[in-house]
């Protein structure tokens, strides 16, 4: 019965007809990366789709192929930092943070300081330091407004960031003067009754 | 009390001590019955019940990665919302909308000109995606109103989208 269920699992990376798009020997590579990190219990979906991005891109094979690998081990080295029962988006999500600079350690922090999904707030840690926050700060921040901030509230904190720094701010400057500006309201301030003042914003 | 107590005692003793009379074509009656019976009940029982457990349970399974299709990504499963993708190319005779959640096919997500502004929509679940506009059919560019993707490994740019647990 296991036997039958790993096979058909097997099987299925081999049969996905999306793979047919590479060539026989950059498909047979990935197809040994996928199976290797599907039973790593890592998600299979983002390294198929970057062995996809490449072929369109007109990558050659063994580029894909080493795209595909240093992806499953980033998403190996997240889920370290996240923990087993993180999603496979919040994975990818930490896969970013980790290129842009962060360690491991700050995905951790973030695990322990706000509630899943952690999605969003790896994806604005990542986004701030690609748009040159550098990354101590950008942690900082990031970790600073975890417990309360709402996924909305990050974004268009990121927003603002970047459209400060396009108008000519420094990046660094930019988003520690928009975390002390910007009234980041925490969930609880959702929850003001109609009729009474709402509370001042959560500062980190 | 104690002595109506043993009053009804002793009626139910004397009633279990009657000696009980069965009829002596009982079994006969029994074996009859039982050979008229078209379906062996006591030894189909088991063998429906245990040999077509591995058959079944490998049809659920298998049903189920097809129904799941697990080569899918979420964004086709519900829970999702639709983004609209927009770039201003005056120049361009086509424009292509590729990414993580179209499989990076240039024929899944066409976009439409209007007066050189490009746009389609796309329904995605919560997520991080990358994707890029491609122009004329050979030209890579990132979408200027996104984050880029600065991990890009084949040369090309490329922009990042992520979608929280509410859409946002």
């Amino acid at each position: 019965m296991i036997l039958t269920v790993l096979l058909l699992m097997t099987q299925v990376a081999v049969q996905d007809p999306r793979l047919e798009r590479l060539d026989p020997e950059t498909r047979s590579l990935v197809v040994s990366v996928v199976d290797s990190a599907r039973a790593a219990g890592l998600p299979s979906e983002p390294l198929i789709q970057r062995a996809l991005e490449g072929v369109t891109k007109g990558a050659q094979g063994p580029r894909i192929v080493a795209a595909v690998r240093r992806l499953a081990t980033d998403l190996g080295t997240a889920r370290g930092a996240l923990g087993s029962g993180a999603t496979a988006p919040e994975l990818e999500a930490g896969v970013a943070a980790l290129r842009a600079g962060a360690g491991p350690q700050v995905l951790t922090q973030l695990r322990e300081a706000r509630r899943p999904p952690l999605t969003m707030a790896l994806a604005v840690l990542a986004d701030l330091v690609t748009s040159g926050v550098p990354v101590d700060s950008a942690s900082a921040i990031v970790l600073a407004f975890a417990p309360t901030a709402r996924d909305a509230d990050l974004v268009e904190f990121r927003r603002a960031v970047e459209r400060d720094i396009s108008l000519g701010a420094p990046p660094g400057a930019a988003a520690s003067v928009r975390a002390l500006n910007t009234g980041i309201r925490s969930t609880t301030d959702a929850a003001v009754p109609p009729g009474q003042p709402p509370r001042p914003p959560s500062r980190p | 009390m104690f002595d109506r107590d043993d009053e009804l005692v002793d009626r139910v003793v004397r009633q279990l001590r009657q000696p009980v009379s069965i009829d002596p074509a009982l079994d006969d009656r029994v074996m009859a019955e039982i050979a008229a019976d078209p379906a062996p009940r006591a030894t189909s029982r088991p063998r429906f019940s245990l040999r077509p457990w591995p058959w079944l349970a490998a049809a659920a399974v298998l049903g189920a990665i097809i129904i799941a299709r697990p080569w899918t990504r979420g964004a086709e499963n519900s829970g999702s919302n639709a983004f609209q993708f927009v770039l201003v190319a005056p120049q361009a005779s086509s424009v292509a909308l590729v990414g993580d959640f179209n499989d990076w096919d240039p024929a899944r997500s066409p976009m439409r000109t209007a007066q050189g502004v490009w746009a389609t929509t796309v329904p995605l679940a919560p997520g991080r995606y990358r994707y890029a506009f491609l122009v004329n059919g050979v030209e890579w560019r990132a979408d200027p109103g996104a984050p880029d993707a600065h991990d890009d490994e084949f040369g090309t740019p490329s922009s990042v989208i992520t979608v929280g647990g509410n859409g946002s």
